[in-house]
C-alpha cells in the first residue's frame, strides 16, 4: 500500500512519555492472555486510545503481535474496512492476509469467503495476536457489524479483538459476557482517580498545586481527562492559581468550552489563528497547513503545538501528520465559525486543492463539498473517476453520485460515464438506462455549458457508452443484444482505446459462451487479450486466458488449452517486474487441470505444488475456490473422496461469482463425488434443489448438471430401471447436443457415461455398451485422454477389457485398463511428462553448469523468482526434485 | 395529551437538554435550534426533519461529551420547514 494516509491508519500510536501510570488498568495485559473481547467504551476524551497503545506496548513485551487500525469514518464500505483490517492482520502475522487481500480487489467481495481465508490461516499460525480497532464506533453500522460478529465468533484461541468506542458496539455482547469471554474498561473506570489526578498534575504537568486545589478540580472535572489536560495547559506559568481554580470550579459552564477558550487566549495571536484554520482539517502536515493557512510556517507550527502538547497526535512515526484531538478540534471549529464565517468555505476550497494535487481525491471532494463548491468538487471527481474505477474503488465514485445535483453532471459527459460505470460494476443497475440515453442526447445536440476537462477522454465515451449497454444487455440475458452493443462499441472506440475494445470484446465472447456458441466465444476473447495485451494489462490478460482455456477443454482440445496457459505464462514472465505475477497461479492451476485430465497425475500435483510455494495471494479473484476444486479433483483420483467433498465445500465457501457463466457449478462437482460415495441419496437432494429433471430442455449453462443428474440416476436403485431408462434418454439428447455444439470434450465424457448406461450388470448383450465406449476411445485417444475412463471404477474396467478382448492390437484401451486396475504406469507421452519449454530449456542448460541460482537469473536478464518458477518447471516435468538429478535425468533422455 | 401530532418519520420540533452551560457559538454548529442556558443545563430548541436527523444531532453531542439529560417532541414553535434531501455537508 503506497498510499501514507492508509498507512498512517495503521500506525500503532507510541506511547509518550510522561503518561500518569495507569498500573489497575494496565498490569494483567502482559501477563495473561486477553479475553476474544476486549471493550473499551466511553465518550470522549476518557483516553481510551492511550489505554489501548499502553496495552499493545504490554502486549509486545509479552511476544504477542499488534495489529492496529485507527478508524476515521470513511471505512463504512465494508470493502475499505476489511482492506484496513486484513492489512493490519497481514503485517502483525505476515502472509496471513495474502488470499483475503487478493479476493478483496475483485468487485463486490464476499466479505464471509475473505473471513475465512484469514481465519484459517490465523488458525494455522501459533503466534498471539490483538487485532486493535481505535474508534470503532465511525465504522460501526449494519454493513460492518455482522461480519465483525462472524469474525469475532470464529476467532482462534490466540487472537483477541480490543475495541475502543464512544458507543456501544452491536456486536453479541451479552453472549460473551456470559461465556466470560468479554473484558470490559467504561467510563467510570477510565476517570482518573484522585491519587491519578494528583499524580497528573503535580507529577506530569509539574504543576505545584495544594491537595485542595486538587480536591477541587478533581470535583469539577470528575476526572474527565480531557478537562483536566486544559485546565493543567491553563494553569501552566499563571500567577493567580487559586483565582484561576477558583473561577474554574465555580462555573457551571461546559468544562471544554470554558477551558479551551482559557488556553487559546493565552496564546499568540499566530498560533491563535493557526489553530482556528487549521481546525477544519482531519490530518495536519507542514504543507497541506501552509496551503490552507497561506503562511509557510506550518511544519514549525506543528512542532511547537507538539511540544507544548497543545493537543496534537502524531499519526506516524516520522511526525510528519498529525491531528488534533477531537474535542478540541470541535471546540476550535465553533470558534472559526463564529469569528470568521467568511473564510471557511475558502479554507476548505484551500484543502480541497491542496488534496486534489496530492492524489487524495477523497478528501480533496469532501473539503470542495464543504466549500459548498460543487463544479470544484465535479472537477476533481471528473479527473480522478476512471483511475479510481480501473484501481476498483467503484464504492468510492459510487459514493459522489449522489452528492452532485443532476444537472450539473449532465453538463459533463465523461463524468457522466465515470458515474455510470460504478454504478454498473456495484450491479446497481436501476437508473443506467436513464442514464444512458440522456448522455446519449448531451453527446448528440452538446449545450453551450458542455464541461469537458481532457478532450481525449470525451472520446472514449461513445465507446463505453455502448459498452455499458452491451454489459446491461448480457445481465438482461439478451444474447444478441450483447453481441450487437458490444460490436458497436468496437465500432466507436476512440483509437487507441484498446481497454473498451476489449471490454466490448469479452462481453460478446460471454455471450456467446453462455449461448454455448464456444467458437464465437473463443474469437471475441482473443480479441480481448490482444486488447488487454495492448494496453499492458497483463494480469487481465491471464484472467481472459482461464476462460480461453476452459473453451478449450470443453471442446476437447486439451493441446490447445495447455498452449494458452503457457503462452500467458511466458507474457507474464517477460512483463514480471517484482515476483510473479497476479494470475500466474491461475495458469499453473490450468495447466494442472489438463495434467490430470491426461491422468498425468505426477505432473498436475506437481503443478499445484507450484501454485502452493507462490501463495495465494497470487491468484485472480477466482482463483481461490478454482485451486480448492483443482486439489478436490486430485484428491478424487488418489481415492480420497472425503478429502474431496471436504475441498469442495470449502471452495463453495470462497466461491466468487463474476459475469462468467457458472457451466460447471462447485455443488455440482460435490455431488458427483456424493454419488461415488454411495450417498445418492444427498446426491438426489441436490439435484431437487436445483430443480433438475431428466425431461428438462437442454441448454450448454446446464449440461453440467444435466450430466450430473445422468450419473446420479444410474445409480439410484428403483428396483424396475426407470431411472436407469431416464438416464439413457437424458444422455442421448445430451450427446445430441454437444455434437451439435462442437464440445467434444464433454461428448467424449457423455459417451462413456452412456456406455455405463447400456451396460447392465448381469445382462450378456455388451454390444451396445461396446461400440458406444469404442466411439468415446476413438474421440479420446488422438487428444490425450485418460481420467475421464480411469476415474470410473470396476465397470468401465469390465467394458475396456471386453474392448480389448475383441481388438487385442488397440493399445490405447488397454493402457487405460492398466491404469485402472493399477497393472501398469498411466498412459505417458515419450517418457516425459511434458515437453519442456525453449526457456526452460535454457534454464536447464546452466543448470548444468557451475552457476548459481542468482547468476543463472542474471545471465538470462530474469528475476530469481521467475527463475525458480522455470527451474520448479523443470523439476516437475523431469520428476525430480533436485539440481543434479535433474541434470542426470536430462542426460539420460538426450536433452543436454 | 399536549405533544405535536406524530409524524410517521418523526418530523417535529425537539427539546434536548445537555449537562452544563454550552456557549452561544455553538448554536451554529446545531443548526437551525435555538439554544437557552440556565441553572447549569443547556436547552436546544428546534425543528428535526426525521429521525435519523435526530439521532445525527445526538451523535454530535455525545462527540463533544455533553452528558444528555432529557430528549422530548414538543409543540412547534413554527411550521415544520419542507423536508428536503440532505446537501449541506457536514463538515470535512
Amino acid at each position: 500500500m503506497p498510499n501514507p494516509l492508509v498507512l498512517t491508519k495503521l500506525h500503532i500510536p507510541e506511547v509518550r512519555r510522561g503518561l500518569v501510570p495507569r498500573p489497575r488498568l494496565v498490569d494483567g495485559r502482559a501477563r495473561t492472555s486477553p479475553p476474544r473481547l476486549t471493550l473499551v467504551s466511553a465518550p470522549p476524551g476518557f483516553g481510551k486510545t492511550t489505554l489501548l497503545a499502553s496495552w499493545a506496548d504490554a502486549a509486545r513485551t509479552a511476544g504477542r503481535a499488534v495489529a492496529w487500525v485507527s478508524l476515521e469514518g470513511t471505512e463504512q464500505q465494508p470493502t475499505a474496512f476489511w482492506s484496513y483490517v486484513v492489512s493490519a492482520l497481514d503485517g502483525a502475522a505476515p502472509g496471513v492476509g495474502a488470499g483475503a487481500l487478493a479476493l478483496l480487489r475483485s468487485a463486490n467481495p464476499p466479505v464471509e469467503a475473505v473471513l475465512t481465508l484469514v481465519l484459517n490461516e490465523l488458525s494455522a499460525r501459533l503466534e498471539e495476536v490483538d487485532l486493535v480497532l481505535d474508534d470503532y464506533h465511525l465504522a460501526d453500522g449494519p454493513a460492518i457489524a455482522d461480519d465483525v460478529a462472524f469474525l469475532l465468533l470464529h476467532l482462534p484461541p490466540h487472537v483477541h479483538l480490543v475495541i475502543s468506542t464512544r458507543a456501544d458496539p452491536a456486536l453479541p455482547l451479552a453472549r460473551l459476557r456470559a461465556r466470560g469471554e468479554l473484558a470490559e474498561v467504561r467510563a467510570a473506570g477510565l476517570r482518573f482517580t484522585i491519587e491519578e489526578v494528583a499524580a497528573y498534575l503535580n507529577g506530569v504537568a509539574g504543576l505545584d498545586l495544594t491537595t485542595s486545589d486538587i480536591a477541587a478540580l478533581e470535583a469539577r472535572t470528575e476526572g474527565w481527562i480531557a478537562a483536566l489536560q486544559l485546565a493543567a495547559l491553563s494553569l501552566t506559568d499563571r500567577e493567580d492559581v487559586a483565582g484561576f481554580i477558583g473561577g474554574f470550579a465555580g462555573d457551571d459552564r461546559y468544562l471544554v468550552d470554558y477551558l479551551v477558550e482559557e488556553v487559546i487566549g493565552r496564546q499568540s495571536a499566530d498560533v491563535r489563528r493557526f489553530l482556528l484554520e487549521t481546525s477544519i482539517l482531519e490530518g495536519l502536515s507542514g504543507s497541506l497547513c501552509d496551503a490552507v493557512t497561506q503562511q509557510d510556517d506550518g511544519r514549525a507550527m506543528l512542532e511547537h503545538l507538539d511540544r507544548s502538547n497543545l493537543f496534537v497526535v502524531p499519526l506516524d512515526g516520522t511526525r510528519h501528520w498529525y491531528r488534533y484531538h477531537h474535542l478540541f478540534a470541535e471546540v476550535l471549529r465553533t470558534h472559526l465559525a463564529t469569528e470568521a464565517p467568511d473564510r471557511v468555505a475558502d479554507l476548505h476550497r484551500r484543502a480541497a486543492r491542496w488534496y486534489a494535487v496530492d492524489a487524495e481525491p477523497v478528501l480533496a471532494v469532501r473539503h470542495a463539498v464543504a466549500a459548498g463548491d460543487v463544479e470544484l468538487a465535479a472537477d476533481i471527481m471528473e479527473r480522478s473517476a476512471i483511475g479510481l474505477l480501473r484501481q476498483r474503488q467503484e464504492a468510492t465514485v459510487r459514493g459522489w453520485v449522489d452528492v452532485l445535483p443532476a444537472d450539473l453532471v449532465r453538463r459533463r459527459p465523461v463524468l457522466a460515464v465515470g458515474f455510470i460505470g460504478s454504478l454498473m460494476s456495484l450491479g446497481d443497475l436501476r437508473t443506467v438506462p436513464g442514464r444512458l440515453d440522456e448522455l446519449e442526447q448531451v453527446l448528440a445536440e452538446p449545450p453551450a455549458d458542455l464541461v469537458v476537462l481532457e478532450e481525449h477522454e470525451l472520446a472514449r465515451v461513445p465507446g463505453a457508452m455502448e459498452t455499458y449497454r452491451a454489459a446491461l444487455a448480457l445481465v438482461g440475458g439478451d444474447a444478441a443484444g450483447t453481441v450487437a452493443h458490444a460490436d458497436l462499441a468496437i465500432a466507436r472506440a476512440a483509437p487507441g482505446d484498446d481497454l473498451t475494445v476489449a471490454a466490448a470484446a469479452a462481453l460478446s465472447g460471454l455471450a456467446s459462451w453462455a449461448g454455448g456458441d464456444l467458437e464465437s466465444a473463443h474469437r471475441a476473447y482473443s480479441l480481448a487479450v490482444t486488447g488487454l495485451e495492448r494496453a499492458g494489462n497483463i494480469s487481465d490478460v491471464l484472467g481472459c486466458s482461464i476462460t480461453l482455456g476452459d473453451l478449450r477443454v470443453t471442446q476437447g482440445r486439451l493441446d490447445d488449452a495447455e498452449r494458452t496457459y503457457r503462452e500467458a505464462l511466458r507474457l507474464a514472465s517477460v512483463h514480471e517486474v517484482d515476483g510473479p505475477l497476479r494470475g500466474e497461479a491461475d495458469m499453473l492451476t490450468g495447466l494442472s487441470q489438463v495434467a490430470l485430465e491426461r491422468g498425468e497425475i505426477a505432473a498436475a500435483t506437481a503443478y499445484l505444488d507450484q501454485v502452493a510455494a507462490l501463495g495465494e495471494g497470487l491468484g485472480l479473484p477466482q482463483h481461490p475456490y478454482r485451486w480448492r476444486v483443482a486439489r478436490a479433483r486430485l484428491a478424487e483420483a488418489d481415492g480420497d473422496l472425503s478429502g474431496a467433498v471436504t475441498l469442495l465445500e470449502e471452495a463453495e465457501r470462497v466461491y466468487v461469482g463474476d459475469f462468467s457463466p457458472d457451466v460447471c457449478p462447485v455443488a455440482a462437482q460435490r455431488a458427483r463425488v456424493l454419488v461415488r460415495q454411495g450417498r445418492v441419496d444427498e446426491a438426489r437432494d441436490w439435484a431437487r434443489a436445483r430443480q433438475l429433471t431428466a425431461d428438462d430442455d437442454l441448454t450448454y449453462v446446464r449440461e453440467f448438471e444435466h450430466l450430473t443428474l445422468a450419473r446420479i440416476l444410474l445409480h439410484q436403485k428403483d428396483g424396475d430401471g426407470t431411472a436407469r431408462a431416464a438416464a439413457v434418454g437424458l444422455l442421448d439428447r445430451l450427446r445430441v447436443a454437444a455434437e451439435e455444439g462442437g464440445r467434444t470434450g464433454t461428448l467424449i465424457e457423455i459417451l462413456a457415461v452412456q456406455a455405463l448406461a447400456l451396460h447392465v450388470p448381469g445382462r450378456r448383450h455388451l454390444q451396445p455398451a461396446l461400440d458406444t465406449l469404442s466411439r468415446a476411445l476413438r474421440q479420446a485417444e488422438p487428444r490425450g485422454y485418460a481420467r475421464v475412463f480411469v476415474g470410473e471404477g470396476a465397470p468401465m474396467a469390465d467394458l475396456l477389457a471386453a474392448i480389448v478382448e475383441r481388438d487385442p492390437t488397440w493399445r490405447y484401451p488397454r493402457r487405460l485398463l492398466d491404469a485402472l486396475t493399477g497393472a501398469g504406469p498411466e498412459p505417458r507421452r515419450e517418457g516425459l511428462v511434458d515437453r519442456l519449454s525453449s526457456r526452460e530449456l535454457d534454464v536447464l542448460r546452466l543448470l548444468a553448469s557451475d552457476l548459481s541460482g542468482p547468476a543463472i537469473a542474471s545471465e538470462l536478464y530474469v528475476s530469481l523468482n521467475t527463475m525458480r518458477t522455470h527451474t520448479k518447471n523443470v523439476y516437475a516435468k523431469l520428476g525430480v526434485n533436485e539440481r543434479r538429478a535433474a541434470v542426470t535425468r536430462a542426460r539420460e533422455l538426450g536433452l543436454l | 395529551m399536549n405533544t405535536a401530532a406524530t409524524d410517521p418519520d418523526g418530523a417535529g420540533w425537539y427539546e434536548i437538554r445537555l449537562q452544563g452551560r454550552l456557549d452561544e457559538r455553538w448554536a451554529a454548529t446545531f443548526e437551525g435550534m435555538t439554544l437557552t442556558t440556565g441553572h447549569g443545563l443547556t436547552r436546544l430548541v428546534g425543528p428535526v426533519v426525521d429521525q435519523a436527523a435526530l439521532h445525527g444531532l445526538l451523535l454530535r453531542m455525545r462527540d463533544i461529551g455533553l452528558p444528555l439529560v432529557s430528549v422530548r417532541q414538543v409543540e412547534a414553535a413554527e411550521p415544520c420547514p419542507p423536508r428536503h434531501p440532505d446537501t449541506t455537508p457536514t463538515g470535512a
